[in-house]
């Protein structure tokens, strides 16, 4: 190398250097952090998430709702872009500086985002709007830091309860309006489902991940853990998860109620579901949506229970969606993107003619009114909404009696934070095992798998 | 000495006459294409190449690793049943899956009037879309006793099979479905290559008294054997990379029973975000595909025609 080509390459590098230097600044809240908050003051924010082309009833509605809260708003500009959250290209937006200033994204993100300082923290905005009281306590944890600082806004919780056939379960003799609360009698009911019909009795959720997200959910209701609370350790090789396994095995094997179809996504099992062909199936309430809608299910074949517990309530896995908000924004423009946020998700659970206007849209557009979920705010807030909206409720609510019980009495468990997608991976194929070899192993099985995921998680 | 002279001009008078024949806008026009093609033919590979020495998640800044991700995805404990899956898929498809169209192409050509009607309903599976043609043998393939599958099983007294449930099963049914996907495509190459028979060996093996089995055995491989090695090659490389059967047909399961080395590479890629591990297997899949191929070409020198 030349002596002005080893110069050129250390400016080079020192460029790099620079570069990099600067753009890991950008990941800490910007430089006014310390200023006083000016309410009045002209501020302009991006909005990802915009409807595509393909909904033209969706852009009209979310156009109408910038035009309104800009006029309730004056010194506010909304800018809107189509970006929303891809677990495949997120982390090089964030790296890269392009999010809006207010996006949704799943609660996987936030326990790997937030010690990485790629949320801001908006504790104190989120009382100047107002919006504190209102969140749920057990949701908030998964945006909180140890300190009880707030990062994020969740709008949209889901937990995993128990999807039934109701017209099946008449068919076997049992009552529809009782679901199973405890594993023996899952496994007592698919036997006599299967016995009585012929159809399957019980199906699990096997492939492309979902076996794993499965067999987590169902150790968490069994009390056990899968991973530990640092995410460097896998926790799975003990008796909850083995517990599941075997009566995952006991189903498939001794009673033969499960049908025969071991393969299944999260798709295909909600199609053969809303054909009949299965009786109950681990589920979050919104597989309702897809089986009536996609697949033509009668609404009044479906139930939906509580998450089977064993051994004391233990509690179910939850996950959902939050608004975050742009790492670089400006104390002005948190509290403007955290106005934007209460006039979209809120408002209409604290304005009664918001909240029958957005039903009625809802309806127009062939969606769902009433369908239970979880509430992203406080109890009492929620059910004075429910009720504004219950004379145009299109879903049969009282088939959900025993999931709507247990979002109040079962505790919100989230999913693995270390690698989860690939914990669920590595797991997949111990499911499968165990529904299509009578022979299975399952402490090998175990020991295998966690020997596999230790090495990734330290990876 | 007078020669290296004449040799001298004569190379100048060569630029010259080349320079004068509009050579350099030929270079100009070539240029383009040249650069598009190394960029992105070539790049993503010499790309790729780089990546498999480093700890890179397309995030952060990368970082040289050496030979560590060769090492972490050969010690991989799911890379000898990945391996070992890819090798049993390859050799089923060369058993069930090679005979298949070459038999439908003599067949077809020994068709005077009808043989387009042939032609086309072997082409048909062709033009299916692959994602489509998948879902499709997914129904044939349900495991309940009211499968498509099953249902004839049944008419002959057969207890109904698990198909993609199976572990012992799942792959030959993937085989299956991607010999009826890929044979009339290859049925095509061979046809063309048959119409090159000439016609004279025919009738000469005709007058000879031979009948049509022993015309195919003595006239139609002999002649058309350089594409037959060819299309062998061929294959192989594209059975060491199936991807889409698995994928869409049983996601890998059951149990692994059909996980497959890009099925692996997929995973390291998409669901990790470990490009380096990914890129780091697939170099090593493509070594193995050269020397595959050089190894082939010297073994079938002998039979080759050319």
């Amino acid at each position: 190398m030349t002596r002005t080509a080893r110069c050129a390459a250390a400016l080079t590098s020192a460029a790099l250097l620079l570069t990099a230097a600067a753009c890991a600044d950008g990941t800490t809240p910007a430089a006014d952090s310390g200023g006083a908050v000016d309410q009045s003051a002209p501020v302009t924010i991006t909005i990802g998430d915009r409807p595509t082309p393909d909904k033209p009833n969706d852009i009209a509605a979310f156009d109408r709702n910038v035009k309104k809260f800009m006029t309730e708003n004056p010194n506010i500009t909304v800018k809107s872009t189509e970006t929303k959250w891809d677990a495949q290209t997120f982390q090089a937006q964030v790296a890269g500086g392009s999010l809006p200033t207010v996006m949704n994204i799943s609660f996987t993100e936030p326990a790997n985002m937030i010690p990485n300082k790629q949320l801001p923290d908006i504790t104190d905005e989120l009382k100047l709007v107002d919006l504190t009281k209102d969140l749920n306590p057990q949701t908030l944890k998964i945006v909180q830091d140890d300190a009880g600082r707030i990062y994020g806004v969740p709008i949209d919780v889901f937990s995993v309860g128990l999807a039934y056939n109701r017209a099946l379960f008449t068919q076997a003799g049992l009552d529809p309006d009782k679901p199973p609360a405890n594993w023996d009698e899952v496994r007592q009911y698919a036997k006599q489902i299967t016995e009585k019909t012929g159809k399957a009795g019980y199906a699990q959720l096997t492939k492309d991940n979902t076996g794993g997200w499965m067999l987590t959910t169902m150790t968490y209701s069994l009390g056990g853990t899968v991973q530990s609370q640092d995410g460097k350790k896998s926790t799975f090789n003990d008796a909850p998860t083995k517990k599941a396994l075997q009566l995952l095995k006991d189903m498939r094997w001794t009673d033969n109620a499960m049908g025969s179809n071991f393969l299944y996504n999260q798709e295909e099992i909600r199609q053969d579901f809303a054909a009949g062909k299965i009786g109950m199936v681990l589920q979050a309430p919104d597989a309702y949506d897809m089986a009536v809608k996609n697949f033509g299910m009668k609404p009044a074949d479906y139930g939906h229970g509580a998450l089977p517990q064993d051994g004391g309530p233990h509690g179910t896995l939850t996950g959902g969606s939050l608004k975050m908000i742009n790492p670089k924004a400006s104390k002005n423009e948190i509290v403007a993107a955290l106005k934007w946020i209460k006039s979209q998700d809120f408002d209409k659970y604290t304005n009664e003619q918001l909240a029958v206007q957005n039903a009625k849209e809802t309806i127009a557009d062939k969606g769902f009114v009433g369908r239970p979920g979880i509430t992203p705010l406080s109890q009492a807030t929620y059910d004075q909404y429910n009720k504004w909206r219950e004379p145009y409720s299109n879903v049969p609510v009282k088939q959900f009696q025993g999931y709507i019980d247990s979002t109040t009495s079962l505790k919100l468990l989230p999913e693995p934070s270390n690698k989860g997608q690939e914990v669920y991976a590595l797991l997949d194929p111990v499911v499968q095992q165990v529904l299509t070899k009578k022979d299975a192993d399952i402490d090998k099985l175990l020991t295998d798998a966690a020997s596999k995921i230790d090495a990734r998680l330290a990876r | 000495m007078a020669l290296s002279i004449r040799n001298d001009a004569q190379s100048r008078r060569g630029l010259l006459t080349w320079y004068r024949s509009g050579g350099l806008s030929a270079i100009f026009f070539a240029l383009p294409l040249v650069l598009i093609f190394l960029y992105f033919s070539w790049g993503p590979i010499v790309r790729g190449l780089v990546l498999s020495f480093q700890k890179n998640n397309l995030v952060t800044t990368p970082e040289w690793v050496g030979w560590s991700n060769f090492s972490y995805v050969l010690a991989d404990p799911q890379l000898p049943q990945a391996t070992l899956n890819t090798l049993y898929f390859a050799v089923l498809a060369l058993i069930f899956g090679f005979p298949v169209p070459l038999f439908l192409a003599v067949f077809i050509s020994e068709l005077r009037t009808t043989g387009w009607l042939y032609n086309v309903l072997s082409y048909l599976p062709a033009v299916v879309p692959p994602v489509a043609a998948i879902l499709l043998w997914k129904f044939f393939y349900d495991p309940s006793g009211t499968g498509v599958f099953n249902t004839i099983l049944g008419w002959f007294g057969i207890d109904p099979l698990s198909w993609l449930n199976s572990p012992n099963l799942a792959m030959p049914a993937i085989v299956l479905e991607a010999t009826w996907a890929g044979a009339g495509a290859t049925a095509i190459i061979y046809l063309a290559a048959l119409t090159g028979v000439r016609t004279e060996l025919y009738e000469a093996a005709e007058l000879d008294g031979a009948g049509i089995w022993s015309r195919v055995w003595h006239v139609t491989l002999p002649q058309i054997r350089g594409i037959i090695l060819i299309m062998m090659l061929l294959q192989l490389i594209g059975t060491f990379q199936v991807f889409t059967e698995p994928f869409l047909f049983t996601g890998g399961g059951p149990d692994n029973a059909t996980t497959t080395i890009l099925l692996l590479i997929y995973r390291y890629a998409f669901i990790n975000g470990d490009f380096g591990a990914a890129t780091a297997l697939s170099v090593l899949l493509a070594g193995v595909l050269c020397v595959l191929s050089v190894v082939y070409h010297f073994l079938t020198r002998r039979w080759s025609t050319t």
